[in-house]
């Protein structure tokens, strides 16, 4: 009887995303055996190329089922159905485009082999990519599409979602203008200019510690708008803090400054959910390097 | 589909200052890049380095920089047109250290082709921030000088443009390198040094009381 059971866990598990019972796969796989006497490894094939024809599965996306971003595991093929998040300029002759991806689950890197001759994806488009390997990077979890995969572009929208974790490292290169202690609108929360907010006219306002920029390791850049809380473990500077400072000064814009002489060009280790294009890092850390021992490292790979 | 940010590249002033050709810029709206020798194509670079020179040229809305890595130095240029980096410079000494974003560009007059930057923002930074970029840049450029033994169109266009001499740059990277290592060193015997003296006060005031 276990054995009966696991098979049909197995073939639940093959087919639970096309709408199959498992009380139906069960009744299958016990006909066979018990009424037919059956061998059970031949039930077991009988059952799954009849679901297959029924639902119309091609046999490859049973060898690489269809994966939600959250479930991708490291070493294996898959195929994945998501939205094309960001593009990032190639930086090496192998890779052809890569960049991130996301789905209602999260969202994960990928690669496309120049090798694998593929037509190139575009931002904000959503594909199928067909028989992918997953693979781990840096803590980031990443899909590879080699010269057997396939990419399909799909007519339908991709809601991402928004608990997509990413890490990044790299120069704080830019900060945005509209930094430091800015006045917003209290329902929209956008930067008012003269009590006027662009969306909804005179408004009320609010003081708020906004810090968005650009982080960039040589390779790409992110856009990355960060915590308070962030804000406040790189330069010990809160929301009251910011309004002590400004008060002191007369001046809203000393804060900006502040910022910028702080953090501007260091280089800094950020994590948090990746939505619409950027960062939004609810932690931060400047990066500690031991560089001596970096250094040696290099050397001895260059032979010295 | 909006505008890709431009990759602020890391790269050593030697390199940078033997690039003499551009690419892109033919089509409309297309930036213009920078090729060096290693064919790294730029279009934006960040550099921490020293400040050497600030100084006002004829056109006194002009400032000249000189900003000085272990294998040479960028020059640079500051207008009008960049009012943070100016701003910013001013309250900068001479010498410090400093981070820069800046535009990467060549100057051609009389046959003479000279690279520059034009910094977008200055600001002054620490000498880990510097050592990191050393190690950066380093990693940055092995990795190009790898490639250039590969079929990479922009290794190949750098070639044949350049005829590189890749073991030149390879010798300047392990320089770089070997000199962040004596730097690292020093300043950790120095802060030895700095607990003994600290530990002969103490005895000192031991005495006294």
């Amino acid at each position: 009887m276990d054995k009966i059971s696991s098979i049909v866990n197995e073939i639940y598990e093959l087919f639970k995303d096309y709408g199959v019972k498992k009380s139906d796969i069960e009744k299958r796989v016990k006909l066979l055996i018990f009424e037919f006497k059956v061998p059970e490894e031949e039930a077991r094939r009988t059952v799954i190329n009849g679901l297959r024809r029924e639902y119309e599965v091609s046999r490859d996306s049973l060898r690489y089922p269809l994966t939600k971003i959250s479930e991708l595991e490291p070493g294996k093929w898959v195929s994945v159905k998501a939205k094309v998040l960001q593009l990032w300029n190639a930086t090496s002759a192998s890779v052809a485009q890569w960049g991130v991806i996301g789905d209602e689950t999260g969202t994960a890197r990928f690669v496309i082999w120049a090798k694998s001759g593929k037509k190139r994806v575009e931002e904000n488009k959503c594909y199928l990519f067909e028989k992918v390997v997953v693979d781990e990077f840096g803590g980031a979890k990443s899909v590879k599409v080699t010269s057997i995969s396939e990419i399909k572009e799909i007519d339908e929208e991709i809601e991402v979602s928004e608990g997509g974790e990413i890490e990044a490292s790299g120069a704080l290169v830019s900060i945005s203008q509209n930094s430091g202690l800015v006045q917003v609108c209290k329902s929209c929360e956008r930067i008012t200019k003269a009590g006027i907010c662009p969306e909804h006219g005179k408004v009320e306002t609010i003081e708020v510690l906004r810090l968005r920029g650009v982080l960039d390791d040589g390779d790409r850049t992110y856009d990355v708008e960060f915590s308070e809380n962030a804000i406040k473990s790189l330069t010990g500077i809160d929301l009251a803090t910011a309004k002590k400072i400004a008060y002191e000064h007369l001046d809203r814009g000393i804060v900006l400054e502040e910022l910028k002489k702080r953090l501007l060009g260091k280089y800094l280790r950020i994590s948090g959910e990746f939505r619409l294009n950027t960062i939004n890092a609810k932690s931060a850390e400047f990066l500690k390097v031991d560089v001596s021992k970096e250094v040696e490292k290099i050397l001895a790979k260059v032979g010295i | 589909m909006r505008l890709k940010r431009e990759v602020a590249r890391r790269v050593f002033a030697k390199e940078f200052n033997a690039s003499r050709f551009k690419i892109g810029g033919e089509v409309e709206r297309e930036p213009v890049y920078l090729l060096t020798p290693l064919g790294l194509k730029c279009n934006r670079i960040f550099i921490v380095g020293a400040l050497l020179e600030k100084e006002e040229t004829r056109s006194e809305e002009v400032l000249r920089i000189r900003v000085a890595d272990p294998t040479g130095s960028f020059l640079g240029f500051v207008g009008k047109f960049d009012p943070e980096a100016r701003d910013s410079l001013a309250e900068i000494d001479v010498p410090s250290t400093v981070a820069v974003t800046a535009k990467a560009k060549l100057l051609e007059r009389d046959e003479k082709v000279t690279p520059f930057i034009r910094p977008e923002s200055i600001v002054a930074t620490d000498f880990e921030t510097r050592d990191y970029w050393i190690l950066e840049t380093a990693k940055a450029t092995l990795k190009r000088i790898e490639l250039m033994n590969s079929e990479n169109e922009l290794a190949k266009l750098a070639k044949e443009k350049y005829n590189t001499k890749v073991e030149e740059y390879k010798e300047m990277v392990i320089l770089a390198l070997q000199k962040l290592k004596e730097e690292t060193e020093i300043s950790e015997t120095t802060e030895e040094d700095f607990d003994d003296s600290i530990e002969e006060e103490i005895m000192g005031l031991n005495d006294i009381y």
